[in-house]
């Protein structure tokens, strides 16, 4: 298992946004983990990623207890990921992103004190190319469309070391063509050998994708198979079709 | 030679582009709003005194004043850590307060309000800074050599994940960088450097006393730093020297000393309202007050 | 006895700290940014109150209330012509905060070169001696400061929990979206936040002036205290912020029995930037937390 968290609880204030959730994602698989608005899947995102802290649960990262990392811990530790509302530098370039992304030691003053800013074009364009973002290194965030910044949000995300990749929303608000273009991306890592997580409220763009599914609805795991198992199951559709 | 007004300008226009510089590492590069700016500029200015005056030698006391600053800064950073703009700028404001506060009643070492008179001109390997133009090429020297460790930092890659810091804390987060690490390294070379405008300062005036170091000096530098625009060291330099010297035309409309000081604050005050209002990235600013 | 001295100066000065704080954290409440200038407000007001009674001789009451409504009139200008355009413009409250203490140098500067730098007395009243209450000497003035303004309290409670205007306000404060969804206009009602806001600290003003004296820079340390108090007892809340104001008094009084009286701004600041750290929402305090 490449993540494995166990009983995880969280609430906001008197708002039970997790109630003793479980799950597992294997290694080099797709896992997608679907629910209607407000079930709490973009919570346990948080938790996972220590951005937020969890009441109660553990979570182990390939082996290791990540539980009471802080949230830069958990990056370095492997796990990389992407937000629903897209987290860019909006007053640096393309390049600047992804030389963030896979840069080593740059925290250091003394380390950093002679280098200069763009340092690794090759792997820069590599990475924009992976992901199919066609646009001059020196473009500043704030200048990108929303369909590139998404683009952007992807590969400073697949640039950055990592054992598990997480996706939040991923295609969401994206047109039809970036869509298939975003799918296709996400299956070529996964055919080298990546572990992905996704978050996706669509069920159809999950479906075809994933490999495995877990279902959330309002803070607990109500379902979980393989898709085609998932599709099927009553109390999902009852889950979407309620809200 | 360069008659003694000009040179007077001159030293605190070099002091003050220290002052601003450094400003703009925490508020322009890593979106801090840091108001309490003037408490580590009034530390190093009571550390250098005070060691020279215990015969440390000048050079020591000048290394000190920046890391006693320094130091502060850490403090500071490690005090307001979770607090973000308005309450940022609130509670740094406080922190200068009590500083001040500190300055005023400590008065076993600070001499409180009576301040402290009779700092010695600064003394290097022998050779001693008397005349105002020997002490404007020093100044000029320790301005070009903090603003030019400044600028190199801010262009390297450290610099870059101090703006990303800015720019989005979390998502910086989230690539692995542990960004309190790198604010407080910006507070630090902030502080520190202010801290040697602090000594620059006191061993020209020769005299201190804590009312140099409250609110008005705060907005003089925060307007230097906002005019010259944020993130823009270029910006910070033309707008020492705007915002130095446009008052001085008053001199020429021979004013009473009692209006002459509230005009200038006037003037200092409506040139930061307009500017917010009207051009808020100031002259070359690249980044937006968040 | 000290006890009860300590305690009537507290209730004195904390009646005049949250004169100060209940006008701020009304503007803060409604508009969801730092009317840092309201330091300046309460000067104003004092100065105002000096112009009419002491320079022009009006007759004391009139000037009073001559100078309260110019004060609130003050705060509305400085909503209209600095804040709204920069709200307009998107600014952040940081640019909101920044102009706020441009506004104060500004004005302290203007007063200082209008009236000078030193300072004045009102001179309505005589050096009262103090009376007797429990052991504590209290003058006349400073009773009457305290009732002053536990009557304007209980009249603003009254204002906004009774009147529409007021739990428009409310409603403003609570969720400024919906409010203006229902139809709310969310600039008068800002206009009215200002004005009402601000005649409370031109009252405080007016009451300083009486009880201290009046210096052009005193703004600053009222604002320092009120705010401090508004963050004690918490910034969004009325009642919490006079809570607090007081809580400040005590703190003060009590502080410097055991401190040199040098410290007792230190004091203030010092729980400032406690709250600020801990308990940013306050003791009494319900909204949601400053931290992103």
């Amino acid at each position: 298992m490449m993540l494995k968290i166990k009983s995880v609880h969280k609430s906001f204030g008197g708002v039970k946004a997790l109630q003793g959730c479980s799950l597992e994602v294997a290694r080099g698989k797709i896992t997608a983990l679907i629910g209607p608005n407000g079930s709490g899947k973009s919570t346990l995102f948080n938790i996972i990623s220590q951005i937020e802290d969890e009441d109660k649960g553990r979570i182990w990262l390939d082996g290791e207890e990540i539980t009471r990392f802080r949230d830069y811990k958990v990056s370095r530790r492997g796990i990389s990921r992407t937000f629903q509302e897209v987290r860019l530098f909006h007053n640096l370039t393309i390049q600047d992103h992804i030389e963030i992304a896979i840069g080593k030691g740059d925290e250091s003053i003394i380390k950093s004190f002679f280098k200069k800013r763009k340092r690794n074009t090759e792997k820069v364009k590599e990475m924009l190319a992976l992901v199919g973002l066609e646009k001059p290194l020196d473009t500043y965030a704030t200048d990108l469309s929303y369909g590139q910044r998404k683009l952007l949000d992807l590969a400073i995300a697949i640039a950055s070391p990592h054992k598990l990749l997480m996706l939040d929303e991923p295609v969401a608000g994206v047109n039809p063509k970036l869509r298939e273009a975003i799918k296709k991306i996400i299956r070529e890592l996964n055919q080298k050998g990546e572990t992905i997580l996704v978050i996706e409220h669509d069920m159809n763009f999950v479906m075809d994708l994933a490999d495995y599914v877990f279902v959330l609805d309002a803070g607990k795991l109500i379902a979980e198979g393989k898709p085609k198992m998932i599709q099927k199951n009553k109390k999902v559709l009852s889950a979407y079709l309620g809200e | 030679m360069i008659s003694p007004y000009i040179l007077n300008i001159l030293i605190f226009i070099c002091i003050y582009i220290i002052l601003a510089v450094s400003l703009n590492v925490a508020i322009g590069y890593t979106g801090l709003l840091n108001l309490g700016h003037v408490a580590f500029f009034g530390i190093g200015a009571y550390t250098s005194a005070l060691l020279t005056k215990a015969g440390v030698p000048y050079i020591v006391a000048l290394i000190c004043a920046g890391v006693f600053a320094a130091i502060l800064g850490f403090l500071l950073i490690l005090a307001t850590y979770r607090l973000k703009g308005d309450y940022l700028a609130l509670a740094t404001l406080g922190f200068n307060f009590v500083i001040y506060s500190l300055m005023l009643n400590m008065i076993f070492l600070t001499n409180g309000p009576l301040g402290i008179a009779g700092i010695a001109k600064p003394s290097i390997f022998g050779l001693a800074i008397k005349t105002n133009f020997s002490y404007f090429i020093f100044v000029a020297v320790i301005c070009t050599i903090s603003v030019s460790i400044i600028y190199f930092l801010m262009r390297s890659p450290f610099g870059r994940l101090l703006e990303a810091t800015r720019d989005d804390e979390i998502g910086l987060r989230v690539l692995g960088k542990n960004t309190f690490a790198l604010k407080s390294k910006a507070m630090v070379i902030s502080a520190f450097f202010a801290g040697i405008a602090g000594s620059l300062f006191a061993h020209y005036i020769t005299y201190i006393d804590p009312t140099s170091f409250t609110l008005p000096e705060v907005i003089l530098i925060v307007t230097i730093v906002i005019v010259g625009g944020l993130a823009s060291i270029k910006g910070s330099i033309i707008a020492a020297f705007v915002i130095l010297i446009v008052p001085e035309a008053l001199r020429f409309v021979a004013l009473p000393s009692s209006i002459l000081g509230p005009t200038r604050q006037i003037i200092y005050a409506l040139i930061l309202i307009i500017i917010l209002m009207f051009r808020p990235r100031g002259i070359s600013g690249r980044v937006d007050l968040k | 006895m000290v006890i009860t001295q300590l305690i009537a100066n507290s209730l004195i000065i904390g009646s005049i700290y949250a004169l100060v704080a209940c006008g701020f954290s009304l503007i803060y409440s409604t508009n969801k940014f730092m009317h840092f200038a309201h330091g300046v407000t309460v000067v104003i007001g004092g100065y105002l109150l000096y112009t009419f009674f002491t320079l022009l001789h009006l007759p004391f009451y009139l000037a009073s209330i001559v100078s309260v409504i110019l004060t609130g009139l003050f705060g509305v200008l400085s909503y209209r012509v600095i804040y709204l355009p920069l709200k307009n413009k998107g600014s952040s409250n940081a640019i909101l905060l920044m102009a706020s203490i441009g506004i104060v140098i500004l004005f302290e500067n203007v007063i200082q070169l209008v009236f000078g730098a030193d300072i004045k007395t009102i001179g309505y009243l005589d050096v009262a001696k103090g009376m007797d209450i429990f052991g504590a000497s209290v003058t006349p003035l400073q009773i009457v400061i305290f009732i002053i303004a536990v009557v304007l309290f209980v009249v603003l409670y009254l204002f906004m929990s009774k009147t529409k205007l007021g739990r428009n306000m409310r409603a403003v404060a609570d969720n400024s979206e919906l409010a203006r969804i229902i139809g709310i206009n969310d600039k008068r009602i800002s206009d009215y936040s200002f004005f009402i806001g601000s005649c409370l600290a031109g009252v405080a003003g007016i009451l300083v002036a009486l009880e201290q004296n009046l210096f052009p820079a005193m703004g600053l340390g009222l604002i320092i205290k009120g705010f401090t108090g508004a963050i004690i007892g918490g910034i969004n809340f009325i009642p919490g912020a006079i809570l607090g104001s007081f809580i400040l008094g005590v703190a003060e009084n009590f502080g410097i029995w055991y401190l040199p009286s040098g410290y007792k701004d230190a004091i203030a600041f010092g729980l400032l930037f406690l709250f600020l750290l801990f308990k940013p929402n306050g003791l009494f305090g319900i909204k949601k937390g400053v931290k992103e």
